[in-house]
């Protein structure tokens, strides 16, 4: 079991959610949500985010325009469509619903092993 | 000391070390490959690219005078290069998956699926070039179909050998027309043996995990040929003292879905890890599967990929090392020069050899596992017969040995390696191949044993000779027939196979065996009457047993007057056991008199086992005292001449004008059975001479109604005899 791997597939797994949240409040260029989500802690590589985007946006969760740039190429930037925005909702409420499981789990302190907590839910 | 070359990326003139242009290259390409199954791959790589461009554009703005290696390596390493988005895809389709709760059970594949609804963009046809076994197609097809491609193997498998190769057609045109390319496997979906909900291996479980149905379908399915063995075995129990295990291990379709769980359990792995359980269900994201990936183990994963291919290897090696290696030298020859020639003509002649020569390894391995389970099957239906043929415990034990680890290994280790290529399944050790191993030559050993046996029991043969009484018959004609049966012996059907009692040499019942190894020789007399002569034949390993077994052969011949019977076989009993017994049967003719061998008399079936060629035993001798034996043929009179037996109606036709006494008399003979048995008498003798020619023209060639219909006509006259040969009749019917 190797402890890097768990890590980075924990945050992965939230990955689109993270995307979403990010792009919900505005306009969002790639290289800027992987800022964002560095500020947050949150590091993925750039090149994950590519595929990402352009599933989202071709199952019209997102939609893009290209803004003209001094610094080269013109850029693509991302805004949620309407779809989008409700795939977003549901995937927060899921995410609380998450959360406080795992919180709930987490959090609890007595000696029943992991694997009982798992068995059930098969 | 390096060279700049000036590129156009993206609209922007781009000065850029040829080293770095050429990681660049690698790195767009590795792109391209990785996105190969994506739906948006060129947009996905467009976007990239554009970044690469915006990054280069910053970096001269800097007062950089050109890309370096460094800073395609700084840009890549921050893109991170295909090899870690693996990790990452697997994981991110997790999120998606979660992000709608279990209502939309979406793995990557059914996403973008779904996206290719909603694109306008058309999906190719390709071969894989990453996952194939042959040639790619079946990974291809299922890339396309978005299914397993284990499920596109066996169906391609099965249109091969159910459809006279037309599957292995269609595989090779497709192998030439579609162009390679290398896909990213659609489905992460295994079968593997589901050890939460088992009841014996968990292959029902598992096989209802990969196909998302209830466990009870395929345990239902499975269990059928259970419940009607117990069944039936009670049915048959009221009717017959049957043992019922045969009926369900090795009845045609029951025993087929048997022994596919036995295999399926042997071949499947079962799911341990959280991975495992994850691909046994095909990914099927909700909540639980992401507890359980959080805990999978994905170091493992290359590992235990890596052992997989491993172990294929060797057991490639140690199953099929001839032709296989033959098959894979020229597929190693004619691959490069497959692919020198790329798409042209060079190509599909290489695939077409390449082709033909896994063709043919197939066929052979195929063949091999046919003929091993026809082993199986035959031993199977040997099964009965066994306490016939086995004396005491060992060779019962070498016997049972032979049957399982010399045939049933063999098939079962073939099938498993079979499939295990199939579904590509991985093992965590190699113990599989060293198991089969050892057990295959526990197999030879007790096969050379259980032979040895054998051959040991048909060492010797003895014989018995006796003059069953006779009495000359009153006219100068004999007639041999065979008893129709008294006992009730029936095909044996119920272990798949259905001997008619006129199609082999034995037939069984509850508490006997009948053989019908009886063999009718003719012979010279050396005086003026008839005699009779029945010789016992047995094997044994003893002259003494040999001779034992010989005189308990039941063989009555009844005599009634001209009409001999014999009996329709004779039965041997377990105690007795199958030593070969055969009953000869002499008939020595005197030179003048007639022979008729009734048809039936051809339902014998004689056969020798011979195990000891230097010491042929008493039938030579037997022979050389009888030499003028003569061959026969059924319902043909004959007559007795001192050159030897001498069809009647041959005989007529080249000397009738002669119209001799001696002539006459035996032709007068030929009709004896009717003189002899009702008033038909009266009616022969004036018409007989006038007749005889027509009568010997149309004997050749009576129509088959024409048999019918003067058959029933005679029937009428023949209350006392039930002889219901019709081309006897015909010859005295007509004549009337």
């Amino acid at each position: 079991m190797n402890i890097e791997n768990t890590q980075s597939q924990m945050r992965k797994g939230i990955l689109e959610f993270c995307i979403l949240s990010i792009i919900r409040r505005g306009e969002a260029y790639p290289s800027d949500i992987v800022e964002e989500m560095k500020t947050a802690n949150l590091h993925i590589l750039e090149g994950t985010l590519y595929p990402l985007l352009t599933r989202l946006k071709n199952s019209n969760m997102l939609t893009y325009r290209w803004v003209e740039s001094n610094s080269g190429p013109p850029r693509k930037y991302f805004s949620l469509t309407e779809n989008g925005l409700s795939f977003y909702k549901e995937l927060e409420a899921t995410w609380s619903e998450l959360a406080n499981a795992v919180q709930t789990l987490a959090n609890k302190t007595d000696s029943m092993p992991d694997t009982t907590n798992q068995n059930p839910s098969f | 000391m390096k060279k700049i070359i000036n590129i156009n990326f993206h609209g922007r003139v781009v000065p850029i070390e040829e080293t770095a242009y050429d990681i660049l290259k690698q790195y767009v390409e590795s792109l391209r490959k990785h996105f190969a199954n994506e739906e948006g791959r060129d947009e996905i790589i467009n976007d990239i690219e554009n970044r690469f461009a915006e990054l280069f554009s910053e970096r001269l703005k800097k007062g950089s005078t050109c890309i370096t290696d460094d800073d395609v390596n700084a840009i890549i390493a921050s893109m991170g290069r295909p090899e870690d988005f693996d990790q990452e895809e697997m994981m991110s389709n997790g999120g998606s998956g979660a992000g709608t709760g279990g209502s939309r059970e979406q793995s990557n594949q059914q996403q973008s699926q779904q996206q290719q609804y909603a694109g306008p963009e058309v999906k190719h046809l390709y071969r894989s070039e990453n996952d194939k076994v042959l040639g790619g197609v079946c990974a291809g097809l299922a890339n396309y179909l978005r299914i397993d491609p284990a499920v596109v193997r066996i169906i391609f498998a099965l249109v091969t050998f159910g459809g006279f190769g037309l599957g292995f057609l269609i595989y090779v045109i497709l192998w030439a027309v579609l162009p390679p390319k290398s896909l990213a496997t659609s489905v992460r979906k295994r079968l593997y043996r589901n050890p939460e909900n088992k009841v014996l291996g968990g292959v029902a479980s598992g096989l209802a995990a990969y196909f998302h149905i209830e466990v009870w379908v395929p345990r239902l399915i499975f269990s059928i040929p259970l419940i009607l063995g117990i069944i039936t075995s009670i049915f048959r129990n009221s009717w017959f003292d049957f043992d019922p295990t045969p009926v369900f291990v090795t009845g045609g379709f029951g025993g087929t879905l048997f022994i596919t769980y036995i295999i399926l359990w042997i071949v499947l792995p079962e799911a341990v890890t959280a991975s495992e359980k994850l691909e046994m269900r095909g990914e099927k994201v909700d909540l639980e599967s992401i507890k359980n990936t959080i805990k999978s183990d994905l170091e493992g994963f290359k590992g235990r990929a890596q052992v997989m291919g491993t172990e294929m290897k060797e057991k490639a090696q140690e199953f099929s090392r001839d032709f296989k290696q033959a098959a894979q030298n020229f597929s190693t020859e004619a691959g490069p020069v497959a692919r020198k020639a790329g798409t042209g003509i060079g190509h599909a002649i290489g695939v077409l050899f390449k082709a033909f020569f896994l063709f043919i390894a197939g066929v052979l391995a195929f063949a091999l596992i046919i003929f091993l389970t026809g082993m199986l099957f035959a031993g199977a239906g040997v099964l009965p017969f066994r306490v016939y043929l086995l004396n005491g415990f060992w060779q019962n034990f070498w016997g049972w040995c032979t049957l399982v680890f010399f045939i049933a290994v063999p098939v079962v280790g073939l099938l498993t390696w079979l499939i295990r290529r199939i579904i590509s399944a991985r093992s965590r050790n190699n113990y599989l191949g060293y198991v089969f191993g050892s057990l295959w030559t526990i197999g030879w050993i007790s096969f050379i044993i259980f032979i040895t046996m054998m051959v040991n029991n048909f060492r010797t043969r003895a014989s018995v000779e006796d003059e069953p009484a006779f009495v000359q018959p009153t006219s100068g004609k004999m007639i041999i027939r065979m008893d129709e049966t008294k006992v009730s012996y029936y095909g044996s059907d119920w272990f798949g196979f259905n001997w008619g009692n006129n199609s082999s040499f034995y037939s069984l019942n509850e508490d006997s065996v009948m053989m019908t190894t009886v063999r009718l020789n003719l012979t010279k007399s050396h005086d003026s009457s008839f005699h009779l002569h029945r010789v016992r034949f047995s094997h044994g390993n003893n002259p003494g047993v040999a001779k034992d077994l010989a005189s308990q052969i039941q063989f009555d011949i009844h005599q009634n007057d001209s009409l001999l019977h014999l009996p329709q076989g004779f039965a041997i009993t377990p105690a007795q056991k199958f030593r070969n017994q055969q009953v000869l049967v002499v008939m020595e003719i005197p030179v003048g008199k007639k022979i008729l061998v009734d048809r039936n008399i051809e339902d014998y079936h004689w056969f020798n086992i011979d195990v000891n060629r230097r010491h042929r035993g008493w039938n030579i001798d037997w022979n050389d005292d009888y030499n003028d034996t003569y061959w026969w043929e059924a319902n043909v009179t004959y007559v007795m001449t001192e050159k030897g037996l001498e069809r009647v109606d041959k005989k007529k036709n080249e000397d009738g004008d002669e119209g001799d006494e001696e002539n006459k008399q035996p032709g007068d003979g030929g009709y004896r059975y009717k003189k002899d048995s009702d008033s038909a008498k009266h009616q022969v003798p004036k018409t007989d001479s006038m007749k005889k020619k027509p009568v010997n023209k149309k004997q050749t060639t009576v129509p088959a109604a024409d048999d019918a219909r003067k058959t029933t006509s005679v029937e009428e006259n023949n209350d006392d005899h039930d002889f219901s040969y019709a081309p006897f009749y015909v010859l005295s019917g007509l004549n009337m």
